[in-house]
């Protein structure tokens, strides 16, 4: 409808002026990303990850901005945003703690590590300290059941098996400017010719 | 031609139609809620489940495969599938819930999961009686639910647009509302939000759901979720009327449904013509109740002295003798006929008898365009419902500049409708003098300026046909009851269930909300016996009846050809695509 559109520039040139924008670069690097797909729809998740990336966080106004640089209805791009948990919505600390407390986490003290750490950074989970550190959050599963309990750093990194002293260690890495590294943790096999034997004989 | 096996049932079919839409066609009943006609079906709800299979045949010889019993050979899909947006093969066979258990079975346990975070208190929901949700627990739902443990809450009456409010907690996420902006209506305000439990629509931060089209998603809403602001908690659905009618508030002539209570009408609501609008109406149309309903002109009334600020109730005799007595003191080169847009081709008609045999003249009428209003949908620039039929009539149309002549010559005006002065074509100065008797609805600033009123029933009133922009010819049904119509005696009223158990002497029952109107038909028959003609118009029937022998454009055209046809298209589609 012709007449809607030109409501929709407008409001998207009124958005324009957003407390936030992108640089040259990253402009030039979003037509990139667009020749990527068959649509321009999906190129709303890479750029909303480059805008998290830059101003942290993809609130309300960094969502506008990312619907005006894709002349994409802003319902979209904030149905997306709220759809998946890795977005911020809101301003977060410097390191997001994500604690698993899903079932398999919850039996092995998912529970436990959370409470440790609210006691020990003195917030609640859902909440930022006050130095803009550290944000903690409850979350569901991350896919790791197998090292539980385990939490993941902004986004990125596992750290596993986590005890008190675990929790201790990594706290004290991150507040010196360190991530912990990748763990690499195999996992327990059954010995595959005890495997090969039992699956032969029930063959024959 | 390829077929299908439908619950033990050949049917033959071709192209590729969707499951789902040719079980309704054949009127079997199958369950579902996201679905819709003209939109994609991303089928979500999971409802519509069926049992589907295919015969097996030998890939070499084309044979179907026989089993032991020299049965066909069925090979099941691995799962039950949905079937509003499974395409159609040749050799299929569909078990629905009539025949199969595990539909049945999958129904039950669907709605058991949708159910699980919906709030179970129908009897103060305001879609109870009218929800797809609750028919199809009722029908496929099952006896209690294992879900013990506390629901999920939600937000309940958020304003999202002006017209539009949302009770989250009532929404099952079938999307419908959020693939009308994206699909019909294409403003993109609505999306889902959140996720898992506490998913519901809403509209980008900041922005506000102002889509003209925006109340749409509350027909399509199939729970209580999306709702009226307007509307909501006025009247339970099965206390009111619906009367079939059309939307006169501009020149698309969409069809709506009047839904009235102890005739009022308390909200219109699209219905469907494929040929006209759809499945859609605009929330302007909706707007109509305030037309139909308040400030209306009852009793004719009159100015007594030409100083006088307002106008006095008078009988209709006197408004009669009164006209009379100020045609017959002018001479007809001083007197003006206006018909109008906004009246119906009845209406006109009988005007334009009336004037021609009486006043010796033909009237002239005025369109009322706003360039730029419309779009390509069902906003048009003309904001009058009739105005091809005028044309059709053979009215004599006048410019602003002509119009604002003749009236300025003009010493007795008869108009028809139109508000000139709100329009901005007249000023009330230009009619100071003049004595101006005003045949309308409503107290429009015409009514209000003018020397003689008299009301005339309007379009949810009397049964009257309109021809729309693209000259389809369209009728409507009195919804509404005035001081001289009942609805047991018309047999063309609906009669809903406080008509027809109430006296009107019951406390829901208010008399003053029947208007002291006629029919223009009546009243200009009424008039023309005071000069010895008769003009006998009863109903609109009549009317129409004598216009179809008259004018060849509207020749066979019945209310029941309208009725039968949806509508009846008075030109040609070459001559009509020749003039677009």
């Amino acid at each position: 409808m012709s007449q809607k559109s030109s409501d929709n520039g407008a409001s998207l040139s009124q958005n324009g002026t957003s407390a936030y924008t992108f640089t040259k670069e990253q402009l030039a690097e979003i037509e990139v990303l667009k020749t990527k797909y068959p649509e321009v729809q999906a190129v709303t998740l890479p750029v909303l990850w480059m805008a998290q990336d830059t101003f942290g966080h993809v609130d309300p106004e960094v969502q506008r901005l990312v619907a005006y640089t894709l002349d994409l209805p802003e319902s979209h791009v904030h149905g997306v945003a709220e759809f998946y948990t890795q977005y911020f919505k809101t301003p977060k600390g410097k390191h997001v703690l994500d604690v698993c407390t899903c079932l398999s986490c919850h039996l092995c003290g998912g529970m436990d590590t959370l409470g440790y750490l609210e006691n020990k950074l003195g917030i609640k989970a859902g909440e930022t300290t006050p130095d803009g550190e550290f944000t903690l959050q409850e979350a569901e599963c991350l896919g790791a059941c197998g090292y539980a309990p385990m939490m993941q750093i902004t986004n990125d990194v596992y750290v596993n098996h986590l005890t008190p002293e675990k929790v201790d260690q990594v706290l004290d890495q991150l507040a010196s400017g360190d991530t912990p590294d990748f763990e690499s943790i195999p996992m327990p096999l059954v010995s595959t010719t005890s495997n090969n034997e039992a699956a032969g004989g029930s063959d024959e | 031609m390829a077929e299908i096996v439908i619950d033990g049932i050949p049917y033959s079919f071709e192209g590729k139609p969707k499951l789902l839409d040719f079980i309704l066609s054949k009127n079997k009943d199958v369950p579902f809620f996201c679905y819709h006609p003209s939109m994609s079906a991303p089928a979500n709800c999971r409802m519509c489940m069926v049992k589907v299979g295919q015969y097996v045949k030998n890939r070499e010889t084309g044979d179907y495969e026989l089993d032991d019993q020299g049965e066909r050979r069925i090979r099941w899909f691995p799962k039950l599938q949905t079937s509003c947006n499974m395409d159609m093969m040749d050799d299929m066979i569909v078990h629905t819930h009539e025949t199969d258990d595990l539909v049945k079975r999958a129904h039950k346990d669907t709605l058991e999961m949708i159910l699980i975070n919906h709030p179970l208190d129908c009897p103060i929901c305001d879609q109870a009686g009218e929800c797809p949700l609750q028919i199809q627990t009722y029908k496929y739902g099952p006896e209690g639910s294992r879900f013990e443990v506390k629901k999920q809450h939600k937000p309940k009456h958020v304003q999202l647009g002006p017209r539009v409010t949302l009770d989250a907690e009532r929404c099952i996420n079938c999307t419908r509302c959020t693939r009308f902006t994206d699909e019909i209506s294409q403003s993109h305000q609505l999306t889902i939000t959140r996720r898992g439990d506490k998913n519901h629509p809403t509209t980008a931060p900041g922005t506000v759901f102002d889509d003209p089209y925006s109340m749409n998603t509350i027909d399509l809403c199939p729970v209580g979720a999306l709702t009226s602001t307007d509307f909501r908690f006025k009247a339970r659905v099965w206390e009111m009327n619906q009367t079939p009618g059309l939307d006169i508030t501009n020149g698309k002539g969409v069809n709506v449904d009047l839904w009235t209570r102890d005739n009022v009408v308390l909200r219109i609501t699209p219905r469907h013509n494929p040929h006209v609008n759809e499945y859609w109406m605009t929330d302007k149309g909706r707007d109509a109740i305030h037309l139909y309903n308040e400030q209306r002109l009852s009793t004719p009334a009159i100015r007594l002295h030409p100083n006088d600020s307002s106008l006095v109730m008078t009988s209709w005799d006197n408004a009669y003798q009164t006209t009379q007595e100020i045609v017959e003191s002018t001479d007809t080169k001083q007197i003006l006929v206006l018909g109008s847009p906004y009246a119906s081709v009845e209406e006109n008609g009988a005007w334009m008898q009336f004037s021609e045999s009486i006043l010796k003249q033909s009237p002239s009428y005025t369109t009322h365009i706003e360039k730029e209003s419309g779009d390509d949908f069902l906003l048009v620039d003309d904001q009058a419902p009739n105005t091809y039929g005028c044309e059709l009539l053979g009215l004599k149309k006048r410019t602003k500049a002509a119009f604002k002549k003749a009236v300025a010559e003009a010493k007795v005006i008869l108009s028809l409708h139109d508000d000139y002065i709100e329009r901005g074509w007249l000023s009330e100065e230009e009619i100071k003098g003049k004595t101006w008797i005003y045949f309308g609805t409503n107290h429009t600033q015409m009514a209000k300026a003018a020397t003689l009123t008299i009301p005339i029933t309007c379009a949810v009133e009397h049964t009257a046909s309109y021809v729309n922009v693209d000259q389809r010819i369209q009728r409507t049904y009195p919804a509404k009851e005035t001081k001289y119509t009942n609805r047991r005696l018309d047999l063309e009223m609906s009669e809903g269930r406080l008509d027809r158990f109430g006296t009107k002497f019951d406390h829901w029952v208010n008399e003053d909300h029947k208007v002291d109107c006629k029919p223009l038909w009546e009243i200009v028959g009424d008039l023309s016996l005071l000069w010895g003609h008769t003009l006998s118009y009863r109903h609109g029937r009549d009317v129409l009846d004598a216009l179809a022998s008259n004018i060849p454009a509207l020749e066979g055209v019945t209310y029941q050809a309208m009725d039968d046809q949806r509508g009846i298209l008075l030109t040609s589609s070459e001559t009509q695509e020749a003039s677009s």
